[in-house]
């Protein structure tokens, strides 16, 4: 497998017991992260590809059951990187 | 089909179903034209990078006062973008804005706000005058695509251009397949559209999640790497842009807080962008993020945005349109337990990005002439990945001019469309379905991964020769990879494709970078061993494509048009380029 640790991290929490199964969360989203069999009635849709996920919400802003929750991992809501260090070395 | 292809005849194959694509599509659907678009979203209505909305927008709009007129913000332009820029083809996008305002109200977008019944009008990021509409563009792009669907364009979802297909410096379409179903399709066009967008994935961030990212991540220079392959010119492609961004999530939203008056404040709680501007935050972009760098680099940061001072009326409205942008902002403060009307917000510099470096008009890639066509035949590009550029209204205006210049070619070329290879066609295919049967192979995530740290250590906003060479060397040993290059399935097949074209752009920006002898609108091409901007010797264009040894780099003054390198016989009455 190519995915990394990070991958670990699911940002898009789908409730089962709100989800209605419709296709539109696959549909809208604009990184092909959200895998639903078109118009299967009985499966969840599921993020295949969490690692991908731009956080755009557009899949909660869809859902017409409000099943799906965002939710941003600790580096993006406590981040403790040293910016200094994404601006690059100086080779001399 | 045979061999296992759709083969599909048609007038205009469009590239990327974005604001820039679909609205090159709709003057040859109005012409009664054929439009194919490939789009690798799925719902036309909420592709590309405004998919999920927009909240502002830059026009002129011959209001009334001098600043609103066309000839006002064209003086101007040289300034906003420090003399490297296509005056031809921006004084004809800047001349059209208003046309255009008008024909994307036709199909219902309401710029208005309904608070004034009017149009709210706001000055941002240096501009001579209050030229971004701010409004509630959640449904823009909605209502842009439904006017595509009405003209019955043929639109291919989850689809992606791979190849160009060229015969004699003459582009009559392309290669490209569903990474949902495994279809491939050969698509043969009277004219190409690129449309694909910026160059995003491209450096590290503070996150360090390489699809975080201020803009869309899943614009990865495709139309770049296409059209460099095609042998298509491009420019300005050693300038890098960024923003400011919340630290830890790299998104949208800088415009609406300076248009404001939001405060830029360090750890000393010193209000610093007057030092490096005498517009303070309503500077331009590049110069407001170089100015956080600065102050990173004097150990100045934490660095953070106060909004504190703002009218109650102000932070509502705020508040109130913190969605319309990034949907997630209002959900990513209440995760943090953040509360801008009381906290100060700390922040960060974004990851780095090939568009326009954080100037108007000014973009990287694609040279386009005032028809939008490019120095290949028939190969038109607009928005993000064209040499023009001014964020979705740029988008939208050279889009329109590049479909009505690719109408005009349709119109003028009547000669039949070439047969293709089908040898070379299939040797595509098995290369590309090659790096599925390859479990051993070098993932994308690696490639992408070994260029974001070579950009982000030695082609970013401190550049000198050994370092810019010390990346070149890294980014040429990792081509060498790329034949070896695996995916476990068809949707990491696309990321393979993006990949490439990550690395190809950040190869371009490397070369063009140690080309430019100078330093130029800041970090946007800070070379730290040529740290004074030198009019005399590179007020020009730098220009790359492909050569027979990798890229090719030429230049031009500036005081010509990018066409002027196409080697193309001007048409009759193109002089006039300024109506």
């Amino acid at each position: 497998m190519s995915a990394p640790e990070s991958a670990t991290h699911n940002p898009i929490d789908i409730d089962p017991g709100k989800c209605v199964r419709c296709d539109f969360c696959d549909w809208i989203c604009p990184g092909d992260l959200i895998y639903h069999e078109d118009g299967n009635k009985e499966k969840l849709p599921v993020v295949m590809y969490p690692d991908e996920c731009w956080y755009c919400g557009l899949c909660q802003s869809i859902c017409p059951a409000d099943a799906i929750t965002i939710i941003f991992p600790e580096e993006m809501i406590h981040n403790k990187t040293d910016v200094v260090s994404l601006l690059g070395k100086v080779v001399k | 089909m045979s061999d296992g292809w759709n083969e599909i005849d048609t007038d205009l194959l469009v590239i990327g179903g974005g604001v820039a694509g679909s609205l090159a599509a709709i003057p040859a659907l109005e012409a009664g034209l054929k439009v194919v678009i490939c789009e690798k979203g799925r719902l036309l209505d909420h592709c590309g990078s405004v998919g999920c909305g927009v909240d502002h927008y830059l026009t002129v709009m011959d209001s009334g006062p001098e600043w609103d007129t066309p000839e006002f913000l064209i003086k101007h332009v040289p300034g906003l973008t420090d003399g490297i820029v296509d005056m031809a083809v921006t004084s004809k996008v800047i001349h059209q804005m208003p046309r255009i305002l008008k024909k994307i109200e036709s199909f219902g977008v309401d710029f208005k706000d309904p608070r004034i019944g009017d149009y709210y009008r706001l000055r941002s990021f240096g501009l001579p005058g209050t030229y971004h509409i701010n409004f509630d563009g959640t449904d823009f792009k909605k209502l842009i695509g439904q006017q595509v669907r009405r003209g019955r364009a043929t639109v291919l979802m989850r689809t992606m251009g791979v190849q160009l297909l060229i015969d004699d410096n003459r582009a009559y379409g392309a290669l490209a397949f569903n990474f949902r179903t495994g279809e491939w399709f050969a698509i043969r066009a009277k004219a190409v559209m690129l449309a694909a967008g910026e160059v995003n994935r491209l450096s590290k961030n503070a996150s360090g999640l390489a699809f975080d990212s201020w803009h869309f991540p899943y614009n990865t220079g495709d139309a770049h790497a296409m059209g460099y392959r095609a042998g298509a010119k491009l420019a300005n492609m050693e300038f890098i842009e960024s923003t400011l961004t919340p630290k830890g999530f790299s998104a949208q939203g800088l415009n609406a807080l300076v248009s404001l008056g939001a405060y830029f404040v360090n750890k000393s709680g010193e209000r610093f962008m007057f030092k490096y501007d005498e517009k303070g935050e309503n500077a331009r972009r590049a110069v407001l993020a170089d100015a956080v760098v600065n102050e990173f680099l004097l150990g100045n940061g934490p660095i953070y945005v106060d909004l504190r001072h703002l009218p109650e009326d102000e932070l509502d409205h705020m508040e109130a349109t913190l969605q319309v942008d990034r949907y997630t902002m209002p959900a990513f403060y209440d995760q943090k337990k953040l509360n801008f009307r009381e906290d100060l917000v700390e922040i960060s510099v974004s990851e780095f990005s090939i568009r326009r470096s954080g100037v108007y008009f000014r973009g990287s890639g694609l040279a386009v002439d005032t028809n939008g066509e490019t120095s290949v035949e028939g190969l038109f590009a607009a928005g993000d990945c064209a040499t023009v550029s001014g964020g979705i209204a740029g988008a939208a205006v050279l889009g329109h001019i590049a479909g009505e210049g690719a109408v005009k070619r349709i119109h003028t070329s009547p000669r039949s469309l070439p047969e293709i290879d089908r040898e070379a066609a299939g040797a595509i295919r098995a290369e590309a379905m090659g790096c599925l049967g390859r479990p051993d192979g070098m993932p994308w995530r690696e490639l992408e991964d070994q260029t974001r740290q070579t950009v982000t250590d030695y082609v970013g906003v401190r550049r000198n020769d050994k370092g810019l060479r010390l990346a070149l060397a890294t980014l040429h040993a990792l081509a060498e990879k790329e034949p070896t290059l695996q995916a476990d399935d068809l949707h990491g097949l696309m990321r393979v494709y993006e990949s490439k074209s990550i690395r190809l752009c950040a190869e371009l920006m490397a070369t063009t970078s140690l080309t430019r002898k100078e330093t130029r609108t800041r970090s946007a091409h800070r070379r730290l061993d040529y740290p004074e901007t030198d009019d005399r010797n590179w007020r020009k264009f730098i220009i790359v494509e492909r050569g027979a040894d990798g890229p090719a780099v030429s230049t031009l003054t500036t005081d010509r048009p990018l066409a002027d390198a196409f080697g193309r016989a001007p048409e009759r009455g193109e002089a006039d380029v300024g109506t």
